[in-house]
């Protein structure tokens, strides 16, 4: 009989959790332990934060659920780790604080054999002065209910514009080592689409601001891609839209303090400037959690778990650019110290950037962190599951699977634009997302015909495809399964 | 210089019957991707 604590119920702690119950019996344990009360589907915030869907269509609520299916549910945040027990409890626990219900406040110590830390990012705004959901008139869209909030002010201007005024519109990252252009990208686009829609678009000045050294970064050090019958750069595919749309950009960037209205940055050439906007969205630095973790003699042991993020099976020696390898990166997501804890997804403590680290000539890095979208999350959760379950089945340590994202691909479906026949997605493969210059060395890492570019109403009914095909696979409906990650 | 998105390619981008068939081809494709399977890079052969 096994324990399996999972923490975290976003994409990918609830693959993690569904895959587990259904492959192992009910002698087994499958616990979910998260603050969140429902699962949401983040991809589709950004419909959300454009008014064109409301937070229930993208959430669900998690306990009903995991009850049906056999799953326990604790609505509670992990404090503190204790992968070799205490002096009371024999056995690796964590400890968890209760965030609703009767037992609010209250702490456990949930104990495990196998633990799967899929916590994601803390959403870091604080690392940027000012910067703060719904305040200084900057708006995230990395939760349902920022993405709300977001809304309600964008139609509140809107309704503004069609009055007459005049306005000024800023999207991108908040911060020099943000990450998750793809979601500001997505965004930006949606909101010019939406402005055309509602017959503003002639009042608006749209602007992107991102800590990219060029367009089509995306955290990704870019791609050449196969577009059509052409083969071009992402920066020049990037580009080719924001002209079509009349956005202009400002990149190099590092925002770094937000006052009413107004955001200071500095560029790569080291110049400090001010932008000033009426609405702006800006993605927050990503940090870890800033968990703590104490051996059986409650020793601080925090350096063997978490590097910010957690320590899993990748190479951290410090080495220069040009000597990064793709062999650096994890392939199983396993703590080194100890075995029978992984962390999927957004957990896991990257190597190194993905993008070249770039620093201004005042020496402040400038440049985006790796970005771990929720295809990669579902695929490392899901064989992070596989290789427990065998570890189960088979009485051995098993590590059978293994997926480096250096040998994975992802499509990423950013939508441009809400709507059955106006609507416009522009999607792009990658393969693989950390590029492997060895074997595609004339192609900056990547495998061409598996690297592409499509812009174009197809794109928007798949993002519309995939959105209702993960809620229903994260639903557990009837061969929920069937549905890759 | 910047490339400009053509009126011939924005009338393919938005025409619904080409872009059902765009869809059918994108839906294949990507999960041609996504299904090629993954693993890891440390292989020794």
């Amino acid at each position: 009989m096994s324990r399996i604590v999972v923490l975290g119920a976003g994409i990918s702690g609830h693959v993690a959790a569904t895959h587990l119950r259904r492959k192992l019996s009910k002698e087994h344990t499958v616990t979910v332990v998260s603050p969140n009360s429902n699962y949401q589907w983040v991809p589709s915030n950004i419909w959300v934060g454009i008014g064109r869907m409301e937070p229930k269509d993208i959430i669900f609520p998690l306990e009903p659920l995991y009850k049906k299916k056999g799953i326990e549910f604790k609505q509670a945040k992990v404090v503190t780790f204790h992968p070799e027990g205490d002096t009371e409890i024999d056995k690796p626990f964590v400890k968890a604080e209760y965030v609703a219900g009767e037992a609010k406040g209250t702490t456990e110590k949930v104990t495990y054999d196998y633990l799967i830390n899929a916590t994601g990012p803390k959403l870091a705004f604080e690392m940027t002065e000012g910067l703060k959901p719904a305040t200084n008139k900057a708006y995230s869209v990395c939760t349902y209910s920022h993405a709300t909030e977001a809304w309600h002010a964008l139609d509140q201007l809107i309704q503004q514009m069609k009055q007459g005024k005049k306005a000024k519109i800023l999207i991108g990252t908040g911060h020099a080592k943000s990450t998750c252009q793809g979601a500001a990208f997505e965004y930006i686009l949606n909101v010019e689409q939406e402005l055309n829609r509602h017959g503003v678009r002639d009042m608006a000045e749209l602007t992107w601001i991102a800590n990219e050294p060029q367009l089509g970064d995306f955290g990704m050090d870019g791609m050449l891609l196969s577009y059509g019958s052409n083969i071009m750069k992402s920066s020049e595919l990037v580009e080719m839209v924001f002209e079509d749309r009349g956005i202009k950009w400002i990149i190099g960037a590092g925002v770094n303090k937000i006052e009413d209205g107004i955001a200071h940055y500095e560029t790569l050439d080291g110049e400090f400037h001010t932008e000033s906007y009426d609405f702006a969205m800006l993605i927050p630095a990503f940090s870890g959690h800033g968990f703590k973790a104490y051996d059986k003699n409650d020793q601080d042991i925090t350096e063997k778990l978490f590097k910010g993020f957690m320590i899993v099976d990748a190479d951290y020696t410090p080495r220069p650019y040009e000597e990064w390898s793709v062999q650096d990166w994890p392939e199983t997501y396993q703590n080194p110290s100890y075995a029978n804890i992984f962390a999927p997804g957004i957990a896991f403590a990257p190597p190194h950037a993905i993008s070249k680290p770039r620093v201004s000539k005042n020496g402040t890095p400038i440049s985006p962190a790796p970005p771990r979208t929720g295809m990669p999350s579902g695929i490392t959760a899901k064989l992070v599951a596989d290789n427990i379950i065998d570890t189960i089945k088979k009485k051995k340590p098993s590590l059978h699977h293994k997926g480096s994202m250096g040998n994975m691909g992802a499509a990423c479906i950013a939508s441009s634009g809400y709507g059955i026949t106006k609507g416009s997605g522009i999607s792009i493969t990658t393969f693989p997302i950390v590029p492997d210059f060895n074997k595609y060395p004339d192609t900056y890492g990547r495998k061409l015909g598996k690297t592409f570019g499509e812009i174009g109403l197809a794109g928007h009914w798949l993002k519309l495809a995939l959105h209702h095909a993960f809620l229903y696979k994260a639903k557990m409906r009837p061969f929920w399964w069937l549905i890759p990650e | 210089m910047t490339r400009r998105i053509s009126k011939r390619k924005r009338f393919v981008m938005m025409n619904p019957i080409i872009q059902f068939f765009k869809f059918i081809y994108l839906s294949l494709k990507i999960l041609v991707v996504v299904a090629g399977g993954h693993g890891g890079t440390r292989e020794v052969k």
